[in-house]
């Protein structure tokens, strides 16, 4: 198994170089001048040269790439300047390894800005979670058990409708409607926990935790039903009942079981995107998350938070699947890791 | 000479006109809402366009120039908290002891600062505070992104070949000495020297703050742009989060008898950023929540503009500062040809930009690159001809005349990406058709700027936008149009046109420049104005119209000129 989750990481590492360079080039096939964006309305060309100077976009594309592969190793200064590092060493920000780079928008390295920002979508993440996980699985386990029923047409029929929403008409349904114009919650503003304590965190992630669990909920709801569904078809069930075993046994201990890997599987990944932001939740609602971040950087063209957003969400990706991977062996006694 | 009544005279006439026409004020000090008292949390909606820069050197928007300038950042002049076209235009002191001297017409300038002024952390604001900010400007591999050419076309400083200034700034100290003879301190007087007259020079510091001063001590260089530094009175709770915003508590080090135009009445200042246009608004017009105690610089989006009689006379209009035009493209192959040049002009019709983007709520017709709120300010006669919807059989008989293959075939590269200025450029497209052009439309988005500001690009006609950076028509006509800053082989900078004036158009601005009276030098600029007119190096659109609604618990509310019509923080206040 430590073979097995050695190899897997390697090959994440190679991906993630990978990607990084992938992100880089993007921005150099680019015809926009990223220095026009900092150097501001009433700036001269030779202005202009410098700036791009500055911010190291003057250099080759692989010079660039390396600064930052160095700094994720190694770490680096901003700016990386010797003769300012003599005369004015306060102005220097030194970002450690393994350092992301220094957004000149933003004016912090892209760690800080990660470690500003990732709570707040972790706790979007986790909160939705939690929701779309316990109302998907049970709702899909009803409708499952009831099959042909009125109660499993009902579930079908809603979570198709509920599926067939964008995320950005429930956000703006809930927060127009709920929020603004019936006043039945708080304008949602997030809210850590240092600030508002476990209930102000919890009632600020309400609408949007809603908004994001609603369309995952749904989801789930038809992806459980279908796979239970087909675990009542599987030979080992028929063989379970024919043992005589009691059918709450059948039910939840093999056929469940046996339907929750792919899942689980799903839940990792899906869990794993959210991680590194929910975009359209995050914007609707105005949540200072990776996602928003995300927006902005590109907006604005800011290279450095791009790539380590990237990297990041990527890197979630990557050790998701490996856990769920791990998980499989644990959840299915009839997989095997090697 | 002490900076005061020519340009308010100026300026009182071109304003006045400005304000009447959008029923948004007489004049007088009007504020809606209530008299402020002191108390309450007030709230400002920064929406989605973030604060770039808090750093005094670096910041270059209107709205942070505004609000920074009424909540937590003095400067040695600024401009009280009135929409009285002379009094909210002419600077008065603010820590400087008066609104600075010069003796010899406008080519060095003497403030005082005063003695009882204090930072944030209650160490005095002294000369060299404003010396060191002035250096700041200098280190343009550092400080980037502020209005710092101003200071490099005007102070004493000598240019390198690039037009960079051999001073490069307090960091590296590289030309010091340079830079220790043009600005002086002696005791707290500060003197700052010219190269050639800057008659409002008090007028430039007041709406910008580029020479506010700055603490070397605190100085971070780019990690500082957040970083509020304050003298004024209030000082930011923690830090400011970017995208998010920030919470200001007052600065218990601000003396109130210092300061003639702060009324300093909430408690607190919670700006929040990264809200959409309509998720201000939808607050707002519902009036719910904290949105009550709130203002914002956003204008009410026009999809929302039916509902605002919602908000009563929470509603408010005002014109904007800001200018948009079309400019031919002077390097290219029909353009290059005065006639055609003519012809386009006399095809263009506003009235059908302004219905498509919204109509007389949203803009009014323009008649010069130049507001009609900057003093000297005067309707440019070259472009009479066009009327309101454009002049159809001029412009045929103008594109007779034309020297390009006919139909004359054009493509208009506009900043597009939205369906209203799709539907703008379509509206100029079909006057031009109308006269016989066949219009290709080339809209970008994010590339725009990138496109249209190499020389070599290839568009024929786009388009522009423009607000004087203070009022004086010298900080429009030559950031557009002098050939000499903005023309280089790989850029023309904000002379999108190409438009290159030559020896008599660089005479009148040099003339213009250099005419200490106010009053005569808008008569100069309006010279300039004329033959750019004439050469048809642009074509006017329109001025913006802002329409801008508050919370119903926001006291003293006012749109002054002081702050380019939009509400004035400085006597603002919320009920608590």
């Amino acid at each position: 198994m430590l073979a097995y989750v050695i190899r897997r990481l390697f090959a994440g590492v190679i991906m993630l170089i990978v990607m990084s360079i992938v992100t880089f080039a993007l921005f150099f096939a680019s015809p926009i001048d990223q220095a026009s964006f900092i150097c501001g309305k009433n700036c001269s060309a030779a202005q202009k040269e410098q700036t791009a100077a500055a911010m190291g976009y003057d250099d080759s594309f692989a010079n660039q790439w390396l600064d930052f592969a160095q700094g994720v190793v190694k770490g680096r200064d901003f700016p990386d300047d010797p003769a300012l590092r003599e005369t004015a060493p306060e102005t220097i920000v030194h970002c450690d390894a393994p350092c992301l780079g220094y957004s000149r928008e933003r004016g912090d390295t892209v760690t800080n800005l990660i470690k500003d920002t990732f709570p707040v979508s972790f706790s979007l993440a986790i909160a939705a979670f939690i929701l779309w996980m316990i109302g998907g699985i049970l709702l899909g386990v009803t409708a499952a058990l009831k099959k042909g029923t009125v109660i499993d047409r009902g579930l079908v029929g809603l979570s198709l409708i509920a599926y067939a929403f964008p995320t950005f008409f429930v956000g703006l349904v809930l927060y127009k409607f709920v929020a603004i114009k019936w006043g039945l919650t708080e304008l949602p503003r997030y809210t850590s926990i240092a600030e508002g304590g476990v209930g102000g965190w919890l009632s600020s992630l309400t609408l949007p935790a809603i908004t994001l669990a609603v369309f995952f909920m749904a989801a789930y709801v038809r992806m459980t039903r279908s796979y239970v569904i087909e675990s009542f078809q599987e030979d080992y069930v028929r063989t379970a009942r024919s043992k005589g075993l009691p059918e709450r046994t059948v039910t939840y201990k093999h056929a469940l079981r046996a339907a929750l890997t792919p899942i689980v599987t799903m839940a990792g990944l899906d869990f794993a995107g959210l991680m590194g932001g929910a975009i359209i939740t995050e914007s609707v609602f105005n949540y200072p998350g990776m996602g928003k971040l995300a927006v902005l950087a590109s907006s604005d063209f800011d290279l450095p938070t791009t790539v380590g957003l990237v990297i990041l969400l990527a890197a979630f990706v990557i050790l998701a699947n490996i856990i769920v991977d791990l998980l499989y062996a644990v959840i299915d006694p009839r997989v095997r890791l090697g | 000479m002490a900076f005061k009544k020519p340009l308010a005279a100026l300026a009182a006439t071109a304003l006045a006109a400005t304000l009447a026409a959008c029923g948004g004020s007489d004049g007088d000090n009007e504020s809606s809402g209530g008299p402020a008292e002191k108390g309450g949390e007030a709230i400002f909606f920064i929406g989605p366009r973030s604060v770039e820069h808090w750093d005094p050197q670096r910041m270059y928007i209107g709205r942070d120039l505004n609000n920074s300038g009424r909540l937590f950042y003095r400067s040695l002049v600024a401009l009280p908290a009135s929409n009285d076209p002379v009094e909210g235009t002419t600077p008065v002191a603010d820590l400087a002891t008066d609104t600075g001297t010069t003796a010899d017409g406008g080519k060095s300038w003497n403030f005082t600062v005063r003695d009882d002024v204090k930072w944030e952390d209650g160490k005095a604001i002294t000369c060299e505070d404003f010396k060191y900010g002035a250096s700041r400007n200098f280190a343009t591999d550092v400080i980037i992104g502020g209005p710092a050419n101003y200071l490099f076309t005007y102070l004493d400083i000598p240019t390198d070949a690039d037009g960079l200034p051999q001073y490069k700034g307090p960091y590296t100290k590289k030309g010091q000495e340079l830079f220790d003879k043009a600005v002086t301190c002696d005791g707290q007087t500060i003197t700052y020297r010219f190269k050639k007259a800057w008659p409002d020079f008090p007028l430039s510091i007041a709406q910008l703050r580029y020479l506010d001063p700055y603490r070397e001590d605190l100085d971070k260089g780019d990690a500082n742009n957040f970083v509020v530094i304050s003298n004024g009175p209030y000082k930011i709770d923690g830090t400011w989060k970017e995208g998010t915003g920030g919470k200001f508590v007052r600065n218990e080090n601000w003396d109130e008898s210092t300061d003639p135009i702060r009324k300093a009445y909430p408690d607190t200042w919670d700006f929040r950023e990264g809200d959409t246009d309509e998720a201000i608004y939808e607050q707002l017009l519902a009036d719910s929540g904290d949105a009550q105690r709130a203002v914002t610089e956003r204008r009410l989006p026009p999809a929302l503009f039916s509902r605002k009689d919602e908000a009563g006379d929470r509603y408010s209009q005002v014109e904007s500062p800001y200018v948009d035009y079309v400019l031919p493209n002077f390097n290219s192959p029909v353009f290059k040809d005065a006639n055609c040049r003519e012809a386009l002009k006399l095809a263009t019709d506003r009235a059908a930009w302004i219905k498509a983007g919204g109509g007389e709520n949203y803009f009014k017709q323009a008649d010069s690159v130049v507001n009609p709120g900057v003093p000297g300010y005067q309707k440019n006669a070259a472009f009479d001809a066009m009327g309101a919807s454009g002049d159809v059989d001029g412009a045929k008989a103008a594109l007779d005349k034309c020297s390009a293959p006919k139909p004359v075939k054009i493509k208009f590269t506009y900043s597009g990406g939205t369906p209203t200025s799709d539907k703008q450029a379509s509206a100029l497209k079909a006057g031009w058709d109308k006269a016989g052009f066949e219009t290709e439309l080339d809209p970008l988005e994010d590339t725009y700027y990138s496109v249209i500001q190499k020389p070599d690009a290839d568009f024929d006609v786009t388009w522009g936008g423009w607000g004087a950076d203070w009022a004086s028509i010298g900080t429009v006509i030559p950031p557009l149009f002098d050939s000499r800053i903005n023309l280089t082989g790989s850029s023309n900078g904000n002379d999108y046109g190409n438009y290159k004036g030559g020896a008599e158009v660089d005479k009148l601005i040099d003339e213009a420049y250099a005419e200490p009276d106010l009053e005569a030098a808008a008569e100069k600029w309006a010279a300039v104005d004329a033959k750019l007119g004439e050469d048809v190096a642009y074509i006017p659109l329109e001025i913006t119209i802002f329409n801008f609604v508050h919370g119903s618990k926001v006291t003293g509310y006012a749109n002054n000129v002081s702050v380019n019509g939009y509400a004035d923080l400085a006597v603002l206040g919320v009920e608590k």
